[in-house]
């Protein structure tokens, strides 16, 4: 059995002439929790929806449980779960209806769960989608997705218009998930805090890139956030590489910095500062400063 | 980009498509050329006469009281409905039409048809019987009739008929049932002499192998005789005609009292005329033969009935006699533009003709009708020159291709074709007998140069944006080849199946580049996008 | 499968109602007018409903087709089920197998009604059925056709252009029938073009991201 649920490989798309992934690399091992960050427009998005051949890739290549996109066929569908961005459910159905075409056409449906979730819930069958509130049809999705026991959950900003109660109940649906065994999700979110919670593995895109793909512990120990006071002026060039963010007022400088490691603590106390320490950070924080635009230092008055 | 399979068939598909949806149009704008060339057609060019019509005896023809001899006319009236398929295809499956099984539909009870399971006709009518008592007795008979014999009830050693035509003219009146209906089969090469009151049916003797006799109507000969009116007039005199119960004159062969004596007229295929024995089943001669109406491009051979969009022949016979005396025969073109009129002796000699002439403008000249049509008349060069401008967007091989099958069509379903174009002006050159095959090519590639110029140019703008997005070179020649065969049917498949593929412009080269390829199909260069500006940064675990 | 069928038939059940409703009207309007004096006119078809008819089931069809593809669109109905256990060519299968039943309820139940009139007040002449036959085979085609222009028109969501173009060349196809009329040629190239749309169809349908 293939290890890696989800392969993306020198990944381009191009939407009308205007390109918003350039060469994306990709895999998600099997049971792993993947959180995928970027700002909006960074392709989170598409690359989701070129996984799940809603759209195709300009470029490369990308598989899903082993089975190329473009070719998946219906019994790989049936293992893939799929909350997608907006809840595109389909709106003139009414509830009941569209719960009966979903357990028709699924490969196999867990009755009680999704009964218990429905209860759970408490959404009405007897309303048509389009008359749900954002958060109800939220939980209608995740409810058609989690019933099918997917083998893998791709979720693209799930808890868009949950209030804080439902949000904590999917989270704890999704780490219900987790604790089956082989399970995978690929997280989309905008709210850091939650993929904090349960993502083992991030990936963050910019530019067009993946400029982050490691395991999240990993990232907060190689993202480094350093407060250094220096004697006199700050050093116009600190010979440091992968600097991922600079700010400079007077003799102060905060600076984050890619792949810490003793190498550039060594040079940078060769410029003998008063004083260095380290700002934590959280998974947001980290986001915030390798999604900045524009990387060069910046002088602050 | 290389070609696929699914690229191939996704073109070739469309290509079929564009093909349909284009000649479809194009044949109704020719098809409204040809109606607005027939609606303004003169009188003058669409009839013509004899007089007098020469087969009359001398003393009717001649007697010194006639104030105006006997005539013959024809005219024709092209129906600008003529090419609608739909049409035809009910009337051909009328009784006695091409498509029609049916001979006889007179009533409820009275029908006729040729099965072509049991591979014999089926006649159903009510008998009338005078019992000895002067009742009459009338029962509802059904028979079953093959080359071997009539009987009440179906019965395999009839025998089977294969391809039948049989004489309709019989079943015109109601004495069908008591006189003989004469058949000829054209596989078996028989006549037979269908007889239903003595219910005995007589063969006669079978045409050999080399004969060339090849009937292909017997009895009423006519075609499309809705466009085409043949009438005959006795001589007048004191403005009465000659008409008297001792000396009926007849004047179409669909008079009731029109009886002929024992002949019957059959259509050969080469356009010949004979007279066939109804006695014996025999040919006994010719009768005459269709006459040649000009066209464009002159031909000398004679005209086979599949040459003519319509023809009507009138045989003409004494009441006095019955004795046969000769026929008239009309004939119209395949374009609908020339009218031929004949008159033949009982011993088929052509005695008299007659076309249709017009006088033109230019110095008083006499020019045929086929040419006339055209070019003689106000507004018709210009009609002209439009039907022969959109018979040059159609694909030029389908062009070519109707050169090569000019004489292949029957007239009539040449007006109703889509794809070939037996009524253009490349095909009626293929059609033109006077020159060598040379010069009549050449003469054919002139007349198609429009349509050749046009898929060159088409073409050349297909390879230029072919090379613009990037196929590869040997599908860039298949497209410049396409293209040039096809014409506009080959461009707009282009234009349909060209990638939609928004190009970007490449950093080396500065020219647009697909952004589906791994490099630049330009300069060969790797990719790169100015517009993005990743961080030098990663953080990638192994 | 069966599923997806009923989706479409139940998304779309106006068009099957109206069907079912066109096909009662012509067999009764058939009754009426083919009983025992008038086969004879069959022959030569001098009734000129099928004039009215014949446009009405084409431009139907044609508009049955477009519906179903922008909706389609609109509501990204192929989108959420393409994410489900269901193959994209199955989704397309299933619309195009409900389009065929709706031409088939239009045209089935007439054809077998004017069968068996024929066969109670007609004399046993192959050439009637022949042409039942011949007749409504070129309408089934030819509705079958429009129907895939329908479809291809109407995928091309919220622009009024491509329906319009749509309806143009329906029209433009329609006038086929005219041309060559029921015959065996007309079933021919009918045939061809039918299975050169559907190619297209296919294509557009995979290849269009949802």
């Amino acid at each position: 059995m293939n290890d890696n649920v989800i392969k993306v490989e020198n990944l381009v798309k191009y939407f009308d002439g205007r390109c918003v992934l350039d060469g994306i690399n990709l895999t998600v091992p099997r049971g792993c929790i993947y959180g995928l960050l970027g700002r909006n427009g960074a392709g989170k998005t598409t690359i989701i929806r070129i996984l799940l051949g809603l759209e195709p890739a300009t470029r490369g290549r990308t598989s899903l449980l082993g089975t190329e996109s473009t070719n998946l066929a219906p019994k790989i569908r049936g293992r893939i779960g799929c909350v997608a961005e907006g809840h595109n459910l389909i709106q003139n159905y009414k509830v009941e209806r569209l719960i009966k075409l979903c357990k028709d056409l699924a490969l196999q449906w867990n009755d009680e769960s999704f009964g218990h979730l429905i209860e759970t819930f408490r959404l009405p069958m007897d309303r048509r989608v389009k008359d749900l509130s954002m958060g109800m049809r939220a939980q209608l999705n995740l409810s058609l997705a989690m019933a099918i026991d997917p083998e893998l959950l791709i979720l693209d900003d799930p808890t868009l218009g949950l209030d804080t109660v439902a949000r904590r109940q999917f989270l704890e649906l999704a780490i219900e998930v987790i604790q089956k065994q082989d399970r995978t999700i690929l997280f989309c979110s905008h709210i850091l805090s939650d993929v904090e919670r349960i993502a083992e593995r991030i990936g963050i895109l910019a530019a067009g890139k993946l400029v982050v793909d490691c395991p999240l512990e990993q990232l907060k120990n190689r993202v480094k956030k350093l407060r250094v006071i220096f004697s006199e002026s700050v050093p116009a060039n600190l010979y440091l590489t992968e600097i991922i963010n600079q700010q400079i007022q007077g003799r102060e400088m905060a600076i984050t910095v890619a792949n810490w490691n003793r190498q550039k603590q060594a040079i940078l106390e060769t410029f003998k500062p008063s004083s260095c320490t380290e700002i934590p950070m959280s998974l947001e924080d980290i986001f915030i400063e390798c999604t900045r635009p524009n990387p060069q230092p910046v002088e602050i008055a | 980009m290389k070609l696929s399979t699914n690229y191939i068939v996704r073109v070739l598909a469309t290509g079929f498509v564009v093909l349909i949806l284009l000649s479809i149009p194009l044949f109704w704008a020719r098809l409204l050329c040809n109606v607005g060339l027939y609606l303004w057609m003169p009188y003058e060019i669409k009839s013509a006469a004899i007089e007098p019509s020469g087969l009359l005896p001398d003393n009717l023809e001649n007697d010194p009281n006639i104030e105006r001899h006997s005539r013959v006319s024809a005219k024709m009236e092209i129906e600008p409905l003529l090419p609608i398929g739909i049409i035809e295809y009910f009337e051909s499956t009328s009784p006695g039409q091409s498509r029609s099984c049916l001979i006889l539909s007179s009533s409820e009870k009275d029908w006729a048809y040729f099965d072509n399971k049991s591979g014999q006709f089926v006649f159903r009518y009510v008998e009338t019987k005078i019992m000895p008592d002067s009742d009459k007795l009338k029962r509802e008979v059904q028979y079953y009739i093959g080359p071997e014999g009539i009987s009440e009830l179906p019965d395999k050693t009839l025998g089977r008929f294969i391809e039948p035509i049989a004489d309709n003219s019989e079943f015109k009146t109601s004495l069908w049932k008591s006189s003989k209906i004469i058949l000829y089969d054209k596989k078996l090469r028989h006549f037979f002499a269908i007889n239903l009151k003595d219910r005995n049916i007589t063969k006669g003797p079978q045409l050999s192998e080399d004969d060339t006799h090849r009937p292909i109507d017997i009895g009423i000969l006519n075609k499309n005789d809705d466009i085409l009116d043949l009438y005959w007039m006795p001589p007048t005199i004191n403005n009465q005609s000659i008409y008297s119960r001792k000396l009926r004159i007849h004047i179409t062969e669909r008079d009731p009292g029109y009886r002929p004596d024992r002949y019957i007229l059959v259509l050969d295929k080469s356009g010949r005329i004979d007279l066939l024995d109804k006695e014996t089943l025999e040919f006994a001669g010719p009768a005459g033969r269709l006459p040649t109406p000009a066209t464009l491009f002159p031909t000398y051979k004679n005209a086979t009935p599949d040459d003519l969009l319509a023809y009507r022949v009138l045989p003409v016979a004494l009441k006095e006699d019955h004795k046969y005396r000769g026929l008239f025969a009309a004939t119209v073109n395949w374009e609908g533009t020339a009218l031929a009129l004949a008159v033949f002796d009982a011993n088929g000699v052509p005695i008299k003709s007659d076309q249709t002439w017009t006088s033109v403008r230019r110095g008083n000249r006499r020019t045929h009708s086929s040419r006339a049509v055209l070019f003689g008349f106000p507004g018709a060069p210009a009609i002209t020159i439009g039907k022969f401008l959109l018979e040059n967007l159609h694909p030029p091989i389908l062009f070519l291709a109707s050169y090569f099958t000019a004489g292949s069509f029957e007239a009539a379903s040449g007006h109703r074709a889509l794809f070939l174009l037996p009524n253009s002006f490349v095909a009626m050159k293929g059609r033109d007998a006077r020159e060598n095959i040379a010069a009549r090519f050449l003469y054919a590639l002139l007349l198609m140069s429009p349509s050749i110029v046009l898929a060159i140019l088409l073409a050349l703008r297909v390879s230029k944006d072919a090379a613009i997005v990037g196929l590869s070179r040997k599908t860039r020649r298949w497209w410049l080849f396409g293209t040039i065969t096809f014409g506009l049917v080959g461009y707009i498949t282009y234009r349909l199946t060209r990638p939609k593929i928004t190009l970007v412009t490449c950093a080396n080269c500065g020219k647009p580049r697909r952004p589906d390829t791994d490099i630049c199909h330009r300069c060969g260069s790797k990719w790169d996008v100015p517009e993005l500006i990743p961080p030098a940064w990663r953080v990638l675990n192994g | 499968m069966l599923t997806l069928i009923k989706r479409e038939i139940r998304d779309h059940e106006l068009f099957f109602i109206g069907s079912v409703i066109l096909s009662a009207v012509l067999i009764g309007l058939s009754i009426a007018t083919l009983d025992g004096h008038y086969w004879i006119e069959l022959v030569t078809f001098d009734s000129p409903a099928g004039a009215i008819v014949l446009p009405i089931i084409i431009f139907g069809f044609f508009a049955m087709g477009a519906v179903q593809m922008n909706t389609d669109r609109i509501r990204k109905i192929s989108a959420f089920i393409s994410i489900l256990s269901v193959s994209r060519n199955r989704i397309l299968l299933a619309k195009i197998i409900a389009g065929l039943l709706a031409i088939l309820i239009a045209l089935v139940p007439l054809a077998v009604t004017v069968t068996i009139l024929l066969r109670i007040h007609a004399p046993p002449i192959p050439i009637f059925y022949v042409m039942v036959l011949e007749i409504f085979s070129g309408t089934f085609l030819i509705t079958l056709a429009c129907y895939f222009i329908g479809l291809q028109a109407g995928w091309n969501s919220g622009r009024p252009i491509p329906a319009i173009v749509g309806l143009a060349l329906t029209c433009i196809l329609a006038t086929l029938i005219l041309i060559k009329g029921f015959t065996p040629e007309i079933i021919v190239i009918l045939s061809l073009f039918i299975v050169a749309s559907l190619i297209r169809t296919w294509h557009l349908f995979m290849s269009t991201p949802l």
